[in-house]
This record gives C-alpha cells, sequence and structure tokens, in this order.
C-alpha cells in the first residue's frame, strides 16, 4: 500500500493550498474530503474579499490571501470592486472609528469618507449614512466556483484526492497515521486537519478534544436586478455584506446565524434571522424591495473561543496538525494555507501561526 | 405568531383538501393553505374570466371538491404564498406572505400536498415563445377556455398527449401531429390496471376517437428534435426512435410546421417542501423519480410530517383524496387521539382504495416513462437550464471536470440557481450527469432545497420595520 | 393574429371586456382571465426578461407559477403573469 508523506483531511480553501505547498515541497499527498472539493464553507460562503471586516491580528495574513484570490482572477469570479463600511447612527459612527483606526494601523488600505462622497460614488445606497470608511482593496469572488478551481489546482499538481468519503476513523501509531474511509484506508506519514466545521469531531478520532464551537451562517440571494450597486457594502458592526455581481444578482451576507450542526449534516434557514439580515439589506439600499429574493442557505464556520485560528501541531499527537477557525477563512486561506505547509515540511513560515496547545489541554499521561 | 394548529394542509388540491375535510370531521384544530385563490390544484383548477362553458367531468369533480370544503370547518387561507417551513422540536413553522403581509403559522404536524410538476426533456429550440408546457396547455383549454396555437404540435410522452390535443380539436383547434415517445399501444401492455378505471379508460377512448376522426397525424415512437421559428416557433423537425428507443444521427427527419407546439413528458413529484425539510426521498421511475418516502400511513422520515397524493409518489388525481383522508387519520394518531389499532382498522378500508385508485396513476406514469434516447441525442448548444442559460455543453464540460453530483454540478454550472429553482432543468441535468458518469440517479443525488420555496420581494419578506429595532446587538469580534 | 383567434368561442361565455397597458400598448381581455393567456391571446408573445443578451422570456410556459418566464411588473411588483387575473387598467411592464 502507497504511504503518503501527508493526508489532507478536508479539501476546502485550508486544505488544498496547505497540500499545493506542501506537495510542491516534495512531499507525497493525499487531500481526502467528506463531500466535493470546495463544497461546504469555501464553496457556500458569501464570497466577501473584504479587508475592512478582517480582525486587526489577521491583517498580514488576509492581505495576503488577497492577493492570491486577485490572481486567480476571472476563474473564480474575482473582481476588486473596492468596498464601503457604512454607520447608520452614533454608536455605529464610534465603533466603525474606533475599528477601522486599528486596521488602518494594522497595514490596511482603509480611508475614512463623507456621506457625501458615499452617496457619490453609490447614489442607490440610503440617505441615513451618517459615517464610512473605503477600500480600495475589497471586492469578491464567486465562491461557488471554488470547488472547480480549486479541483484543478490539483489535477494540475497531479495531487491524490478522495471525494465524497468521510473519514470515519484515524489510527495513529508506530511510523505515522492510517486515515480510514468507508471504502479505503489511506496511509500517512503526518496527517493535517483541516477540515473546518467537522474539524472537533475528526480530532476526537485522535483523542484530541478541541473547544472548537460551530456558527451556521446565513447567506441570501436574489433574482437579477438591475445594476444599482459597484462596490462591496459593509456595516459598522460587521453584521452586513451586500454586493451586486456581474450578473445583476444581489448577494446578502453578515453571519445572521441559521440553525442545524455539522454533525446532523445540515444547516438550516431561520426565517427570524433571515429575515433582520434582509431588513438590513434593504435599508442601507432602499431599491432592493422590490427585488425578490430566491435562495437562501447556511454554510457551517467553526471557531473557538478567542476567534484566533488553530494552526499549529496537534497537541500530544506527533506528526499530527490542524489548521481550522479562521476567521475570515476564505480570503486569508490561500495565506495560512501554505504557511501550514512550511510548519509541515520543517521550514520555518514566513509569518507566525496560531499554537492550538493555547486552547487545549493535554492529559498529563500523553506523550 | 397565531396559536399552535393542530395540523396545517399544504397545497388545496385533490389531496390536500381531501386531507383538510377528513382532519376536521375528526375534530382536528386544521388550517389548508394555498397560492391559488380558490381550492382545486391544478387539476380541478377554477376557470376565470369565464362566466359559462362545457361541462367537464374535471370542472364536477373539482365543484364537488370545493362544497365539501365549504361545508366543513376547514379554515382555508388562500392566496399565500408559502416560502419556509421549518421544523421545531415538536412542531412546524410555516411561513407565508399574503397581500397584508408576512405571515408565520405554527402546528404540531404538517401534511404537504404540494402535487406534481411536469417533467421536461430539453430540446434544441424548446425556449423558443410558442412551447408551452403540456400540463400548461391543459390549464390554457380547461381554465381559460383558450388554445395554445391554431395549428399545434402536441409532443412528449404520457396521457396529457392525448387530452390536450383533444382539447385543442375540441377548441376548434387543429393538431399538426402528435408526437408520441412511445410505441403505438404502449399503454395498453399495462391494461388490467387500466380496465381498473373504467370511467377513465372511456375518456381515453373518446379522447382517441377525436384525434382519429379529425384525422390528425399520430407519430409513435418519435421525438422532436429540433423546433424552429424567429424567435416564435413555426415548425419543429421530428424523427423516429430505433427499436432501442435511440435517437440515431441517420433517422429520416421530417418538418411539419405549427404555430405552437405543447411539450411534455409526464409529471414528477413536487418535493421542493419535503427536501427542505430534510425528508428521506428515493428514486423511482415508476412513482414519477425523486419522492419523498412515505409508509403506509403517509407518513415520512421525518416525525409530524406527512405527505399525501402525487407529492409522495405519482398516484395521480384519483388516488389523491383517499390519500390524503390516510394522512389525515395518521396525524390523528401521531397526536395521540386514538390509539394505533383503533386507527388502523378506521384507516385499512382507506388504503385499500387509496391502492386500487392508484394503479390507474401509476400505469399512467409508466406510459410517460423512457426518453434516454432524446436525452442522449440532446445537441450540445441545447438550453438546459433557462434561468441561468446553462447548455449540455456546460454541464458536460462540468462533469469532465470531476463534478459527479447534481449539487457539484449546479455550483460548478449555475445550473438550478435561477428564480425556477432548478425545478425545470433538475430532472434532465441529473439525466445527463447520470448518462456522462455512467452512473444511477441515486448516485446524482438531488440539489440541497433551499428557501425560498417561490421567489419572494424583499419588502414583502421583510415587511414594516424599524431600523432602530433591529437586533444589531453585537459587533463581531474586533 | 387578432386577439379573438385563441380564444374558444363554441358553449362559452366570457366575462366582461376590459383593457389594460402593457408597455404601453393597449391591450384587450376579459375581466378575470390570466394576465399570461391574456398577454398570449393578445399577439404579446415575448418580453426582455432578466437577460441581458440571449433568447427572449415567453409570456406562458407552465402557465402554474413553477417555470417564472412570465414574471413581469404589474403596478410595480414583479409577479408571475400567470398568477395576475385581468382587470381594467392594469399597469404591466416588461422591462425593469
Amino acid at each position: 500500500m502507497t504511504r503518503y508523506d501527508l493526508a489532507v483531511v478536508g479539501g476546502g480553501i485550508m486544505g488544498v493550498t496547505a497540500a499545493l505547498r506542501a506537495a510542491a515541497g516534495g512531499m507525497r499527498v493525499m487531500v481526502v474530503e467528506r463531500g466535493g472539493i470546495g463544497s461546504e464553507a469555501t464553496g457556500v460562503n458569501a464570497g466577501t474579499l473584504s479587508l475592512q471586516i478582517k480582525r486587526v491580528a489577521l491583517m498580514p495574513y488576509a492581505l495576503r490571501g488577497h492577493k492570491w484570490w486577485h490572481q486567480a482572477g476571472d476563474a473564480v469570479g474575482f473582481h476588486r470592486t473596492g468596498g464601503y463600511t457604512l454607520a447608520f447612527n452614533a454608536r455605529e459612527q464610534a465603533l466603525l472609528e474606533e475599528r477601522m483606526r486599528l486596521k488602518m494601523e494594522a497595514g490596511a488600505p482603509i480611508t475614512f469618507v463623507s456621506p457625501a462622497q458615499v452617496h457619490a460614488a453609490e447614489p442607490a445606497l440610503g440617505d441615513r449614512v451618517v459615517a464610512a470608511s473605503y477600500c480600495a482593496e475589497d471586492g469578491h469572488a464567486d465562491s461557488t466556483r471554488s470547488g472547480v478551481y480549486l479541483r484543478q489546482l490539483l489535477r494540475d499538481a497531479a495531487i491524490e484526492t478522495r471525494e465524497h468519503a468521510p473519514v470515519v476513523g484515524i489510527d495513529a501509531g508506530g511510523a505515522g497515521f492510517t486515515v480510514r474511509t468507508a471504502t479505503s484506508n489511506i496511509d500517512a506519514t503526518n496527517v493535517l486537519l483541516a477540515c473546518g466545521a467537522w474539524t472537533k469531531s475528526v480530532a476526537a478520532m485522535l483523542d484530541v478534544t478541541l473547544p472548537i464551537d460551530v456558527r451556521v451562517n446565513t447567506v441570501t440571494v436574489t433574482e437579477k436586478g438591475p445594476m444599482l450597486l459597484h462596490s462591496a457594502i459593509g456595516h459598522a458592526t460587521g453584521l452586513l455584506t451586500l454586493k451586486q455581481k456581474e450578473n445583476g444578482t444581489f448577494l446578502i451576507g453578515g453571519g445572521w446565524q441559521g440553525r442545524g450542526s455539522p454533525e446532523a449534516g445540515r444547516g438550516d434557514v431561520v426565517a427570524d434571522t433571515m429575515l433582520q439580515n434582509l431588513r438590513l439589506a434593504r435599508f442601507a439600499l432602499p431599491a432592493l424591495a422590490g427585488v425578490r429574493a430566491v435562495r437562501a442557505w447556511t454554510g457551517f464556520e467553526a471557531f473557538v473561543p478567542d476567534y484566533y485560528p488553530l494552526a499549529g501541531a496537534l497537541p500530544g499527537v506527533p506528526g499530527a496538525f490542524v489548521l481550522a477557525c479562521v476567521r475570515g477563512g476564505y480570503t486569508i486561506g490561500p495565506c495560512i494555507g501554505p504557511l501550514m505547509a512550511d510548519l509541515i515540511l520543517g521550514r520555518e513560515p514566513e509569518l507566525p501561526l496560531f499554537d492550538p496547545a493555547r486552547v487545549v489541554k493535554v492529559p498529563a499521561n500523553a506523550s | 405568531m397565531s396559536a399552535l394548529l393542530d395540523v396545517i394542509v399544504l397545497g388545496a388540491g385533490p389531496a390536500g383538501a381531501a386531507a383538510a375535510v377528513e382532519a376536521s370531521r375528526r375534530g382536528l384544530k386544521v388550517l389548508l393553505v394555498d397560492e391559488a385563490l380558490s381550492a382545486g390544484g391544478q387539476v380541478y383548477r377554477v376557470a376565470t374570466g369565464i362566466r359559462a362553458s362545457k361541462a367537464t367531468p374535471e370542472r364536477a369533480a373539482g365543484d364537488a371538491l370545493r362544497a365539501a370544503l365549504a361545508a366543513s370547518h376547514v379554515d382555508a387561507r388562500f392566496g399565500h404564498r408559502v416560502w419556509q417551513v421549518e421544523r421545531n422540536t415538536a412542531s412546524f413553522a410555516v411561513h407565508a406572505v399574503h397581500v397584508s403581509g408576512p405571515v408565520t403559522l405554527t402546528t404540531r404536524a404538517l401534511i404537504v400536498a404540494g402535487g406534481a410538476v411536469e417533467r421536461h426533456i430539453p430540446i434544441d429550440g424548446w425556449d423558443r415563445p410558442g412551447v408551452i408546457g403540456l400540463a400548461g396547455a391543459t390549464v390554457l383549454l380547461k381554465a381559460q377556455c383558450m388554445l395554445p396555437g391554431r395549428h399545434v404540435v402536441v409532443a412528449g410522452a404520457g396521457p396529457l398527449l392525448l387530452a390536450v390535443a383533444a382539447g385543442i380539436i375540441h377548441g376548434g383547434g387543429r393538431v399538426a401531429a402528435v408526437v408520441d415517445l412511445q410505441p403505438r399501444m404502449r399503454w395498453l401492455r399495462d391494461w388490467r390496471s387500466l380496465a381498473s378505471r373504467p370511467d377513465l379508460l372511456a375518456r381515453g377512448a373518446r379522447w382517441m376517437a377525436t384525434l382519429l376522426g379529425s384525422r390528425t397525424p399520430m407519430l409513435h415512437a418519435s421525438a422532436v428534435r429540433r423546433i424552429e421559428g424567429n424567435p416564435v416557433v413555426s415548425s419543429v423537425v421530428v424523427a423516429s426512435l430505433d427499436a432501442a428507443g435511440r435517437l440515431g444521427a441517420g433517422t429520416r427527419e421530417r418538418t411539419i410546421a405549427c404555430d405552437s407546439v405543447c411539450l411534455g413528458f409526464g409529471l414528477q413529484p413536487a418535493t421542493d417542501i419535503t427536501r427542505l425539510l430534510g425528508a428521506a426521498h428515493a428514486f423511482d421511475a415508476a412513482r414519477g423519480g425523486w419522492h419523498v418516502v412515505t409508509d403506509q400511513h403517509q407518513a415520512t422520515s421525518i416525525a409530524g410530517l406527512f405527505v399525501c397524493g402525487d407529492a409522495a409518489g405519482i398516484a395521480g388525481a384519483a388516488a389523491a383524496p383517499w390519500s390524503g383522508r390516510v394522512a389525515a387519520a395518521a396525524v390523528d394518531r401521531h397526536l395521540g387521539r386514538v390509539s394505533v389499532a383503533e386507527a388502523l382498522s378506521a384507516t385499512t378500508p382507506l388504503h385499500a382504495a387509496r391502492d386500487r385508485a392508484a394503479r390507474f396513476g401509476r400505469a399512467m406514469t409508466q406510459v410517460a416513462e423512457g426518453g434516454d434516447g432524446v436525452i442522449a441525442a440532446m445537441a450540445p448548444g441545447t438550453p438546459v437550464c433557462l434561468c441561468e442559460q446553462v447548455s449540455r455543453a456546460t454541464i458536460d464540460a462540468a462533469v469532465d471536470a470531476g463534478a459527479t453530483t447534481m449539487s457539484e454540478v449546479k455550483s460548478a454550472t449555475r445550473c438550478g440557481m435561477g428564480p425556477c429553482g432548478g425545478r425545470l432543468c433538475e430532472d434532465a441535468a441529473a439525466r445527463l450527469i447520470a448518462l456522462r458518469t455512467g452512473t444511477s440517479r441515486d448516485a446524482v443525488g438531488m440539489a440541497t432545497g433551499r428557501p425560498p420555496l417561490r421567489p419572494v420581494a424583499l419588502d414583502q419578506l421583510a415587511g414594516d420595520f424599524d431600523y432602530d429595532a433591529l437586533p444589531i446587538a453585537q459587533p463581531v469580534p474586533l | 393574429m387578432t386577439s379573438t383567434d385563441l380564444r374558444i368561442t363554441d358553449g362559452v361565455e366570457r366575462g366582461p371586456r376590459v383593457s389594460f397597458q402593457c408597455d404601453g400598448r393597449e391591450v384587450e381581455a376579459h375581466e378575470g382571465e390570466s394576465l399570461a393567456a391574456a398577454l398570449w391571446a393578445g399577439g404579446i408573445r415575448t418580453h426582455a426578461g432578466l437577460h441581458e443578451d440571449g433568447p427572449p422570456y415567453r409570456v406562458l410556459f407552465c402557465a402554474m407559477g413553477v417555470c417564472q418566464q412570465c414574471v413581469v411588473q404589474v403596478d410595480g411588483a414583479r409577479v408571475e403573469a400567470c398568477r395576475v387575473l385581468v382587470r381594467a387598467g392594469l399597469d404591466v411592464r416588461t422591462r425593469t
């Protein structure tokens, strides 16, 4: 049986970009994915590539990840549109000013703009904007095309994949790991758990308890409408993302919570929260009133209590690594995935990673 | 939000209306919801804009259904566009929009009677104006007393071919040809099932007599290859299938002039609501394809969720009221109001009546089966998804690039992402995927159900609101 | 094709004649008819719909609210023409 240097569990943006770097570094890599490549969070998120909604400490990673998407270009429907973050009252204005200032200091090219400037650039936006910030780098990609693009990158790099193969167990012992799926076993010296919302249950197969919780984020898309909006729109609280795609559809997100769990295998839209999201969108862009919503869905987003990534060695299990819980992971993934592979390759990553040991208590008797 | 009901019935066609009346008769607090403005579903749809017209068996059945409903204690809510159904711990929430604003209804049990949608096989030119669904043509003839055209090709498969063609002739139009996928007399193969309903069989015979009497060309084992026009339909190109059902390149073609084409390939169960709720589904061509799995009592894999009528597998309008009554009895039992033994003894005759009536409908469903040869011969540029303009070539390319399931092809191509939600194209797209991957329809699967069930304008959904009252409490972490 | 061509006359008595506007053009119909059928019978066979390019949309295909081909603007709201009943003075617009 073939022994792989690295088995990557999870074929999303994290796992695939890590696999690509590891393979480029000479490793023999297998990517095993429970569904299709890029079909979960990577493929169902709202596609927002905004520096304004990234966390301050993650800004250097976001800037690099953003470049990767920019280079992927048309293949992923990338558009650098510029983006406005809006505040509609004094409380939101204070929040906006405090937050954006810190993000500017962290290197994001954000500026404050007046409501008049916003109105001149985006006349369709409502007239209750009291303050706004702008970032020319902001934009979006078509997340539904991620899977096709990532699958092609894996093919081009001749990396083996097993799709529609949920991992049912991982045996650690001797010189490495056996990753078991319903139909085959994969022997590998190292494993990388990059399985988003499923990371907790897969880590449990290695007897590691990760304090991961899951958000169930809602996205709504409308039918095609008249072209009204050029930029990516956000809200001071982060609870709205709004953009109009090239085809005229409006995409509305902002992390409003649906219901469900990765274990149950499905997430459901909750009407009450979805409607609050739509109200916020309609308030920001009054012309949305007559546009029909055609589809809403949810995607899972894993997080740990401090909302910082798990990116490093899996505590207590030599040869096992974890990469998950990256807030803004769609943007940041193509930066942090390769950094993670560098660590596995024994190289010094160019930017520091986020050691999972900070949130994991390793039992005293563990190696 | 209203008080918790015992049961909500979604869909006021023959199955749903019967379920609601039966539930009410049993003393349950029941609400019947439909987007239409009156009961009857598509099959018994009430004519509008018409003061008087010739009597038909459908109108008589529809009037009887509406009279029974009016005489019952059922609270019927028409004009409600249901866009989301949610499952809670021991209840369901139904979200709808109505001219008066957004409506949320909650219930302990739910009966879905969503009926059927027509199956289509995309044909080069099927997006031309003048091409009308066979089921749509039925509505036009029955509910509007209107012809689809003056000189019509009626094509596809299933019992609606005869009904529509005869309806056009009775209405004073001409049928340029009936183009039937099935060989001549295919429908006689299951004559025993057909003989179970002599009235319906006699009706079919009368339609046939109309066509013969008008010397309408009947082309069997044939299919439309191309629909031509600029842009409105002016002719079709028809070819015959070989013994294996293939539509090869070498087959003889003939051109038939017409001003309209009525096209359809049978009915498939409406699965939108049950998909949304995550109930178990199965694929069975004999039941019209993908359908929600139900047991003898019309119960699904989800506690409290029952499905009756064609939505549970095509069985026809005759069986629908019986399955509706079975579902109502099952709800009674689910709510703990009658014992299992009592419920069983009371419903066994209903089961038998339902199963007897379903034989005719199932035989008719089989008459609409087939079409793999037409799928295989589909020209690469043929639009499969009309909303998003996705061609066969695009779907094939996505499969070649590694997509193997309906969901993956949907993501890769946008097939099914438009306003119709894939209701027109998903079956054909899945057939193309199965053909190219060499796998089964089970392996290709269905796209995940998503709300809204129908497109709804944001102002209708959002209703009136005050910005300052929006629950914008916790900003995202800095 | 004249508007009377597709309406079956034999044994049918229709509601009162009314007229409405579609993109500024006057269409004759009977009160209570489905708007999609009335447009179809009135000789309006296509509309621009939502495609910027590509084939035109049809005013009539499924006739039961499924296909979304007949969605037009009626008195300001986007609705399926097959679900709207004609009444005098409707303002129908097919271009967004």
